[in-house]
């Protein structure tokens, strides 16, 4: 019979044993109810009784709970594996995983693997507070899955920055510090940077340079880094009737076929998840060319004497 | 026979720092190899190496004739390494601690559910099975990690300062254990810094400074190839002050003294008086098992009644402090 993951195994009897993954799990949803509850009463007054008042009560629902799970699983997931591996080597138990049969890439995977389940287990738990949005109309299955497809997709792609770093730090703290410190550059630094070019070009950029092709691909490129930005622009696409898997972008001089953002957010994001993975699988080694050698043979001199 | 252990040459350097210079290094299966050496000679760093954990800057190492560098997967499957930590899981039962280490070596469900069973019984902790790991006492968890090390059935075990910490009662049951790891048939190589602890448990010891090899072999060999010469004990009946007039003047004692009396101080010049005897006299023999013989005729001759013409067991301490400059 073909064995799990003897990592996956035992990170997944320790997370889910004792008080904390449900303390975890009962606050992440209390937050997203909260708001969910009080953007319904803010906005169900406002809205008034017209025929469009279930479905925009719907929407802004469903966009409010998208978002929020958003944003929880861009801080929960590389909290979830910054501590794997370095907590690994800070519990010096990382000198026996190597030392025995298990293979840098196991190792790495089962890690990956186990905050991915807890993360999936998480935006499982969104689906019922998701559909209350059904209720009022507003939303359809597209927009749903799409949502769903993000969020696994992001979850996917801050695990492995998490996990990068575990595998590169020796502390956990400085693991997590820098994962959180990632992921914050990501959410704060692409958009800065839009807002930047968008000014500068904006006022002093020719018209010719805006409408070319490149130009359209690199900027749909940048922000298709940014989960919140490609997602949303999906949500204004779909909403607006555009095809779920791409757009027509139309200039002056011709048109041009764009993937959808959510298309190349989650191929971008795939990409990189599978460049970290590589990259936490060959610093997961126990033989490592270059500065990481030394650094741990500097521990072990320090630990004989 | 092809040796458990053997490193030709094994180099290795941390920067400018020779950790390891050139070690030559057999362990004989079967054997318990005790490894001696002050903090920083070089042993964890051998033992690093012999788990495949750190690579050789330079020269070879094998474990059963397997190279650590060139099959290091075999390697792992015949060498049990218990380092001088012991790592913990949070929320980790004993028997889940046991299970987790038998699937990452492998091991079919069914066999490693038998051997936790056996394992735990063998270390005596058959009664902490379904008990956090967290709660275990030091030697317990010591016990734990050395069954750990066992679940793959390896040839060699190599525990790094394996008695480091633990109360005496923990040390006597972790000798005890290592003596019947040994019946079954294992290699043992442990580390440490601390000589009596080796010593009553060792059946082959290495000495090691300065990432050199002092000196390596049997435990009986290295006493009486190493020591500089013997000191014999004599209890003397009668005949007291002839007897040490005549160890005085025999070319193969180095030094006399009488067993009680400090050095140098006035009661040694004193003749020895037999009403106040019976008296013992330590002396330091440089002669070899055949002059040791003819001394006692001679003492036996010239009307000295002896008790007692025996030679002090050694003690790796005194080989350890004469092999070893401490300059480490």
């Amino acid at each position: 019979m073909l064995e799990l993951n003897p990592i996956l195994v035992k990170d997944l009897r320790s997370r889910m044993r004792g008080a904390r993954a449900y303390f975890l799990l009962t606050i992440y949803l209390l937050i997203l109810a909260g708001v969910t509850l009080l953007l319904y009463a803010a906005i169900s007054g406002d809205i008034g009784s017209d025929l469009n008042a279930g479905r925009r009560i719907g929407q802004a629902l469903f966009f409010t709970i998208a978002t929020v799970a958003l944003i929880e699983v861009c801080l929960i997931t590389p909290v979830l594996t910054s501590g794997s591996i370095a907590g690994e080597k800070e519990r010096q138990t990382y000198d026996l995983l190597v030392a025995s049969l298990l293979t840098p890439w196991q190792i790495v995977w089962g890690k990956l693997v186990s905050a991915l389940a807890f993360a999936l287990l998480l935006i499982t738990a969104i689906v019922p507070v998701m559909s209350l949005a059904f209720l009022f109309g507003g939303v359809g299955l597209t927009e749903v899955l799409i949502a769903i497809v993000g969020l696994i997709v992001t979850a996917v792609l801050y695990a492995t920055i998490g996990l990068f770093w575990s595998a590169l730090l020796n502390s956990s703290l400085g693991a997590t510090s820098f994962a959180i410190g990632t992921v914050i550059a990501l959410l704060l630094g692409i958009p800065f940077l839009i807002v930047i070019a968008s000014l500068i070009l904006g006022s002093s950029a020719p018209s010719d340079l805006l409408d070319s092709a490149w130009f359209i691909y690199l900027s749909r490129f940048v922000a298709a880094l940014h989960p919140f930005i490609a997602l949303g622009a999906t949500a204004s696409q779909l909403s607006g009737g555009g095809n779920p898997f791409f757009e027509v972008v139309r200039t002056s001089a011709t048109n041009v076929v764009v993937p959808s953002p959510w298309v190349l957010y989650t191929a971008l994001s795939l990409l990189f998840s599978a460049a970290l993975l590589a990259a936490s699988v060959r610093l997961a080694q126990p033989v490592q060319p270059g500065a990481d050698r030394q650094k741990r043979s500097r521990k072990v001199v320090e630990a004989e004497s | 026979m092809t040796p458990i252990v053997e490193t030709r040459d094994l180099t290795r350097r941390y920067g400018p720092n020779l950790a390891l210079d050139h070690l030559n290094l057999t362990v004989p299966e079967g054997a318990i190899f005790g490894f001696i050496g002050p903090n920083g000679a070089g042993k964890t760093t051998t033992m690093r190496i012999l788990t495949t954990l750190l690579p050789p800057t330079s020269g070879e190492a094998r474990v059963a004739g397997v190279s650590v560098t060139r099959e290091p997967r075999t390697v792992r499957r015949l060498v049990g390494f218990m380092p001088d930590f012991f790592g913990v899981y949070d929320n980790m039962k004993s028997w889940e601690y046991l299970d987790f280490f038998g699937r990452s070596y492998g091991i079919p469900a069914q066999r490693r559910q038998q051997l936790i069973g056996e394992l735990l019984e063998l270390v005596d902790l058959a009664h902490k099975r379904d008990e956090p790991v967290m709660s275990l006492s030091r030697g317990m968890k010591q016990r734990l990690s050395l069954a750990r090390s066992m679940m793959h059935d390896p040839r060699l075990l190599i525990l790094d300062e394996p008695a480091s910490g633990l109360d005496p009662r923990a040390r006597i049951e972790l000798r005890e254990l290592l003596k019947e790891l040994r019946a079954m048939g294992k290699t043992i190589m442990i580390s440490s810094h601390i000589l009596t602890e080796l010593a009553e448990m060792c059946t082959h010891i290495g000495i090691i400074e300065r990432g050199k090899l002092l000196a390596a072999g049997e435990v009986q060999e290295i006493l009486r190839t190493m020591r500089p010469h013997r000191i014999v004990e004599i209890r003397v009946v009668a005949g007291a002050a002839r007897a040490e007039e005549l160890l005085r003047t025999h070319p193969d004692v180095l030094e006399l003294r009488r067993e009680g009396a400090r050095a140098g101080s006035d009661d040694e010049k004193a003749p020895l008086d037999d009403e106040t005897g019976p008296h013992t006299l330590l002396a330091d023999f440089a002669g070899d098992e055949h002059a040791l013989g003819d001394l006692l005729a001679l003492l036996i001759a010239e009307g000295v009644r002896i008790s007692h013409f025996a030679e002090q067991s050694g003690d790796l301490e005194d080989i350890f402090l004469h092999v070893t400059k401490g300059i480490v």
